[in-house]
């Protein structure tokens, strides 16, 4: 140490400085291994991705150009991209809404029985915890267009009343029923309904959570107060209190669907669906990044997804500091 | 406003009965209390006048109409609750205007932001914004209107509570414990705001509550329930002087009634640790019973008193004091009321003697009951026995 302890009293707080500096000093030396880790695997990462999105990097080469913001300037004007934004965003703008939807009305529903709950919470959540994978290439056999499940299940309505009032059947009889995941019309629909069925299990459940801690004697002062219908004890109580949650719950849910991948790549390894009907931000960065060794445009859209998850997660905590908590 | 009537009234959770057969009539403009306590069935029964809860049978009669199937938001009454229950996510006002708004508003003017446009919901809420003013003014909390819930201290929110109780004109109010939640001061201050406000309403309140305290000092009415039973009810004068039970004079008053166990000897004598006393219970054989003395009617006495030990333990409470005082051959404390003057004779481990007027005595026979008929027999015949 090179402060010495000396009886004068001016010598007091310079001790007191050195022993500050000192402390310092040993914070920072503690601190530096997590700091160097975070730095090297979570930020390092984004920003090499950021700089070489401005260049035309591929794997292997010794070098690259700067090429300014061309990868991005493409990403808005290629109509490939512009079908990218359009798939990614159909499945966002359907998947979230719906499956936070019925995430609320399972939990609402499991939450106001007696008896069986916990088998109705298991049988809800068996597809969260499938593999995607596997479970695609389960899909793939039902929705086969001839020797499908589904189809064949469909062929059995030819004939019957079903024909007459519904026009799907009509058609579908008359001509043959849809390719589903060869359609560009059906291909991103079958898409978004996989990702639903997968997903809102996982909702109900975090919803689940928060239906717990709504205060019992807060129904009771509704009732008392008149509120005679559920919706209006839903509207009084159970939705403002679930408020925390809902906002969690579509966060979480609007990243995954912005995260969507697996089912894409089982069903079309090669092109991301009919006319490019599916293909998804995600898919998109594997396949420019990945297949085919454009790692400018890659990150380009890597730092899209990037700005897009972002913004979300701001909108949430602007949402969670302002209007949930009460 | 109106009569309540709750006639032989009976609750069953599975096996447990809750509530054993209760019956009360609580008049127009009355002040109720229910007080026993934990696990008695005051708030059970309460929840039951409420709707909240259904009676396993019985009928409920509110202003001469039985509430049998009406469910509680039908039934015109409003409650306060022990959390407040008030909605997190609204401000004061708009608490205190949820009543109004789901009896005055329909389905439609109630929607959010169309729903001011539905015709006559701005007239509508126009009023309910002076109702909800009005109610603020009378419980003085109009400069918190625009505030939540949590940004509020327990008596303000109490207040909310109760605001949004008052704000629209019910049967009855029923009031479940408001006041536990609140520290002790502000206890004090909220039971003669509650009181004086009954005053002014002039409307129909039962309150339930485990503080005899309180019972005692707001309500027309106390019924004590134990037991899923009303044991008494009366005014809290005639609860506390003359209660039916041991059990109710137990539970009423602070500190505890004094129990002593007594003997009947054959002559209807009772005996307290081998004294006589000059109190006698005509008509009973051989037995015995409890003595019951408040701390206010013993009284210093000589070395001749029927009552002797010596002081274990005393508080000071600067108007009065409270002895406790560890009596000879009997192992058992008894509490006295003393002056603060008198403390110089009831130092710890003083030998003081303890004496009480027969009409004070309070004579309860094996099985709890009043016993009324004492006689008072001459003590000159008891000294030569």
């Amino acid at each position: 140490m090179a402060v010495v302890e000396t009886s004068s009293p001016g010598a007091a707080p310079k001790t007191s400085l050195g022993r500050a500096a000192e402390e310092r000093r040993t914070a920072w030396f503690l601190t530096a291994p997590a700091l160097l880790l975070m730095v090297v695997i979570l930020l390092a990462p984004v920003v090499i991705a950021g700089v070489l999105s401005f260049t035309n990097y591929s794997l292997g080469n010794t070098g690259f150009d700067w090429i300014g913001t061309r990868n991005y300037e493409r990403l808005f004007t290629r109509s490939t991209y512009e079908k990218m934004f359009v798939a990614t965003l159909t499945y966002v703008v359907t998947v979230v809404p719906i499956s936070v939807g019925l995430g609320l009305g399972a939990a609402l529903l499991i939450n106001s029985l007696g008896r069986f709950r916990e088998l109705y919470k298991t049988i809800y959540f068996l597809p969260v915890m499938a593999t995607l994978l596997a479970m695609a290439i389960a899909w793939e056999f039902m929705l086969h267009p001839s020797i499908g499940m589904i189809n064949r299940t469909l062929e059995m309505g030819c004939g019957t009343v079903l024909e007459t009032v519904w026009p799907f059947m009509a058609n579908g009889c008359a001509e043959r029923f849809p390719v589903w995941l060869g359609d560009k019309r059906y291909a991103i629909w079958v898409i978004c309904f996989i990702g639903i069925w997968q997903g809102f299990g996982f909702n109900m459940v975090l919803y689940l959570a928060g239906l717990t801690s709504v205060h019992r004697e807060l129904y009771h002062a509704a009732e008392m107060d008149g509120a005679k219908s559920g919706w209006d004890r839903f509207r009084l109580v159970t939705w403002p209190a679930l408020g925390p949650t809902t906002v969690f719950v579509v966060t979480i849910t609007c990243i995954r669907a912005f995260q969507v991948f697996d089912t894409i790549e089982a069903f079309w390894p090669q092109g991301g669906g009919p006319n490019k009907s599916t293909y998804v931000m995600m898919f998109a960065i594997f396949e420019k990044g990945v297949q085919q060794n454009l790692i400018g445009i890659g990150s380009a859209i890597t730092m899209l997804f990037l700005a897009f998850v972002m913004f979300l997660t701001l909108i949430q905590r602007w949402l969670v500091e302002r209007k949930v908590h009460y | 406003m109106a009569e309540l009537s709750i006639a032989n009234v009976t609750k069953r959770f599975g096996e447990t009965e809750v509530l054993k057969g209760v019956s009360l009539d609580i008049a127009d403009g009355e002040f109720v209390s229910l007080v026993g306590p934990s696990g008695c069935g005051k708030s059970t029964l309460l929840r039951i006048i409420a709707g909240l809860e259904a009676q396993s049978s019985g009928d409920i009669r509110i202003g001469g109409q039985s509430v049998a199937g009406h469910r509680a938001a039908d039934r015109n009454l409003s409650m306060v609750f022990q959390s407040y229950a008030l909605y997190p996510h609204l401000s004061v006002g708009e608490n205190i205007a949820v009543p109004l708004k789901m009896r005055r508003l329909n389905g439609l003017q109630r929607l959010p932001v169309v729903g001011r446009l539905m015709p006559g919901a701005r007239a509508m809420a126009d009023e309910i914004g002076q109702d909800v003013e009005h109610a603020a003014q009378m419980l003085e909390i109009a400069h918190l209107l625009d505030r939540k819930p949590g940004q509020l201290s327990g008596g303000q929110r109490q207040r909310v509570a109760l605001g949004r109780a008052l704000v629209r004109e019910p049967s009855a109010f029923l009031l479940d414990e408001p006041l536990s939640n609140l520290d002790a001061k502000l206890r004090v201050q909220t039971r003669a705001e509650i009181a004086q406000l009954h005053r002014r309403l002039a409307a129909t309140f039962i309150y339930v509550t485990h503080d005899q305290v309180e019972a005692m000092t707001m309500s027309d009415r106390i019924a004590v329930m134990m037991g899923g039973r009303i044991l008494q009810c009366a005014s809290p004068e005639v609860v506390y002087d003359d209660p039916d039970r041991i059990e109710v004079a137990e539970f009423i008053g602070s500190p505890k009634i004094n129990i002593l166990p007594v003997e009947v000897d054959e002559d209807g004598q009772l005996v307290l640790a081998g004294r006589l006393l000059d109190l006698a219970l005509p008509g009973r054989g051989k037995g015995v019973a409890s003595l019951g003395l408040r701390p206010e009617a013993l009284r210093l006495a000589g070395e001749q008193a029927p009552l002797r030990g010596h002081v274990v333990h005393s508080e000071n409470l600067g108007s009065e004091m409270f002895v406790q005082i560890e009596l000879q051959d009997q192992a058992q404390r008894v509490t006295l009321r003393a002056t603060p003057h008198q403390r110089r004779a009831l130092g710890l481990g003083a030998a003081v003697g303890l004496d009480f007027e027969a009409g004070n005595a309070l004579i309860f026979d094996a099985d709890g009951a009043r016993v009324r008929t004492v006689a008072k027999v001459g003590l000159s015949k008891a000294e030569v026995a």
